[in-house]
């Protein structure tokens, strides 16, 4: 990994923790997870979203399914050009638009509201539908999580999307194996995606999903098939703080006054940033 | 009401590229029309129907313009969150078109009936729901669900309702129209009778049986649910002794509770009698929708029978 999209990663963790703390509240190990594959989409120039064109039949479009790393979206997105950090700094304070789950009502940019699990890829369907019947050459990704694989219309549109051939659709799966309470594994036992999701007629393909560059050559890749695509990434929940890694505790917690410190250390925040 | 519905869709899909037909294994033999006017404009996703209005959100955001079409329990219950956050909250121009509305799924019992749809969705915000009475109504529903810019529920029923209106009807500003103005009875006493859905033919039974028991009725039928014309609703309780609703739905929530709330938010005073499924699900079956009505005392007589007891 390239020392400069570590560091940019670094400082968008920062500002995300930052912006959670100064908020109040936060899914911080969420954002973590999903930060990497957010950041290749969006800085890497994947996605070809400018402010000017947020609106074009042409556009790609990016749907964060697992809303709650609303946060890290926002972040990748500023660092992309597309929003502004003194708006983004606004989270939770009274009077902001900016809360926890993305919604289209309250930023530019966000092409769909989530925050309920099993929504985003379903409309990402009918988004890479549209884009074949308009003839565009743009790409619908759908950022989804482990977890949310546990609900019913994941499956209803993984049966769904091979019919209509959309190998303009890219899904992401954000695989921390971690839900709110205890493992993905311990929930429900199976997790063998890759052969469930090729069983269904996806296209299927794995990778760190805490290495940009990686995830950047799979999202380069020309899909000559007509099934639409699966990459499952492997991630960490909470990753870059090392304690709150693989601990689902963390799933909707800020640090205490002791845990501060090793934030503080780890996120690289001097003692003038600190909140 | 389906023929009707199809037939008024091919329309709009000639002139409007943008419209696109939505089933989930729910078409028949009249989809499969639309299917061969209009190649690659009608979707089937199987059965699936909270997928199906996902994917609508997702069409709707790129311009295009679906109509989702299948059985309205399977929408109005199974997909009300998709409907809520994907449609309404996001305020996008999807139509959701719920068939076999009220008791219409006469033979398979309340698992198919839709007597609870209007109380659900009327509180989504963004949401206009049609209720349309005849074949003609529904087209000139679905012209309205076209002609504006948002999410819209229209409620029909099967095929062969009654027609009461002529041809080239359109829904007038109110979304309501008096059918059957009353004759004056002996008695004096006069009611006004609201009602919604196809159960309108029977409605107009019962106000007939009303008149010869010298009660006069005034029918009026309310194809536009929200936004409900509340003043024109209060222009005809002014000159009836009762205000009278009737609807194959719930009595919460649907037409009776609207009249309920007009009626009390303007301190109208009046005596409100609301006919329809007394919170309880729908008893009986039978091949005809009437059988199920008169199960559930919903029938003409049965209407009139219990109006007039009420004006006793």
């Amino acid at each position: 990994m390239r020392d400069s999209d570590v560091n940019v990663c670094r400082e968008l963790r920062k500002q995300i923790y930052l912006t959670a703390e100064r908020g109040g509240l936060g899914h911080l190990a969420s954002c973590y997870s999903c930060l990497e594959i957010l950041y290749a989409l969006y800085v890497k120039g994947i996605l070809n979203c400018t402010r000017d064109n947020l609106k074009s039949p042409d556009r790609d479009r990016l749907i964060l399914s697992k809303g709650h790393a609303g946060l890290a979206l926002y972040w990748v997105m500023c660092e992309a050009g597309l929003l502004d950090a003194e708006e983004i700094k606004t989270f939770l304070q009274r009077g902001s638009h900016v809360g926890g789950e993305p919604c289209m009502r309250d930023l530019p940019g966000i092409e769909a509201s989530t925050g309920s699990l099993g929504h985003g890829l379903s409309m990402g369907v009918g988004m890479a539908i549209a884009q074949k019947m308009d003839g565009t050459d743009a790409r619908t990704f759908v950022i989804i999580g482990d977890g949310e694989c546990e609900e019913g219309t994941i499956w209803e549109a993984a049966l769904s999307a091979p019919a209509f051939r959309l190998n303009n659709l890219v899904v992401i799966l954000d695989c921390n194996e971690i839900q709110k309470m205890t493992s993905v594994a311990e929930t429900i036992a199976h997790t063998n995606w890759a052969e469930k999701w090729q069983s269904f007629g996806w296209l299927v393909k794995e990778a760190d999903g805490h290495d940009p560059e990686a995830l950047e050559a799979l999202f380069r890749e020309r899909n000559d098939t007509d099934r639409p695509l699966l990459i499952i990434a492997h991630t960490i929940k909470g990753k870059g703080v090392s304690i709150m890694e693989n601990n689902p505790i963390w799933h909707f917690k800020l640090p205490n006054r002791k845990e501060k410190k090793i934030f503080q250390a780890e996120l690289g925040i001097s003692d003038e940033e600190m909140i | 009401m389906q023929r009707a519905y199809i037939s008024k869709l091919m329309e709009l899909a000639e002139a409007d590229e943008r419209v696109l037909h939505l089933v989930a294994d729910s078409g028949t033999g009249f989809d499969e029309m639309f299917r061969r006017n209009f190649p690659g404009r009608m979707l089937n996703f199987g059965i699936a129907e909270e997928h199906m209005t996902a994917v609508a959100a997702g069409l709707a955001t790129a311009g295009k313009v679906p109509f989702v079409y299948t059985a309205g329990a399977f929408l109005a219950y199974r997909s009300l969150e998709f409907i809520r956050d994907d449609i309404c909250f996001q305020n996008l121009n999807v139509k959701i078109v719920g068939m076999g509305s009220g008791l219409a799924w006469s033979s398979l019992g309340p698992s198919h009936h839709t007597t609870e749809d209007i109380a659900v969705l009327r509180a989504l915000p963004n949401l206009r729901i049609l209720s349309p009475a005849t074949p003609l109504q529904v087209a000139a529903c679905v012209e309205e669900a076209h002609s504006c810019t948002g999410p819209v529920y229209i409620r029909i029923g099967m095929n062969n309702e009654k027609e009461f209106f002529e041809d080239g009807y359109r829904l007038p500003d109110s979304g309501q129209d008096a059918l059957r103005g009353d004759k004056g009875a002996a008695s004096g006493k006069r009611v006004v009778v609201f009602c919604t859905g196809s159960i309108l033919e029977d409605v107009m039974g019962a106000a007939d049986i009303l008149e010869e028991a010298g009660i006069a009725a005034t029918v009026v039928n309310v194809a536009r649910i929200k936004p409900f014309d509340g003043d024109n609703l209060l222009r005809y309780a002014e000159n009836a002794d009762m205000l009278v609703t009737v609807e194959e739905h719930n009595i919460y929530g649907g037409l009776g509770g609207i009249a309920a709330e007009v009626l009390a938010g303007h301190g109208a005073g009046k005596r409100l009698f609301r006919i329809g499924l007394n919170d309880v699900f729908a008893e009986g079956y039978g091949k005809s929708q009437e059988t199920v009505r008169e199960a559930n005392h919903l029938d003409a007589l049965s209407i009139a029978r219990a109006v007039e007891r009420e004006c006793l």
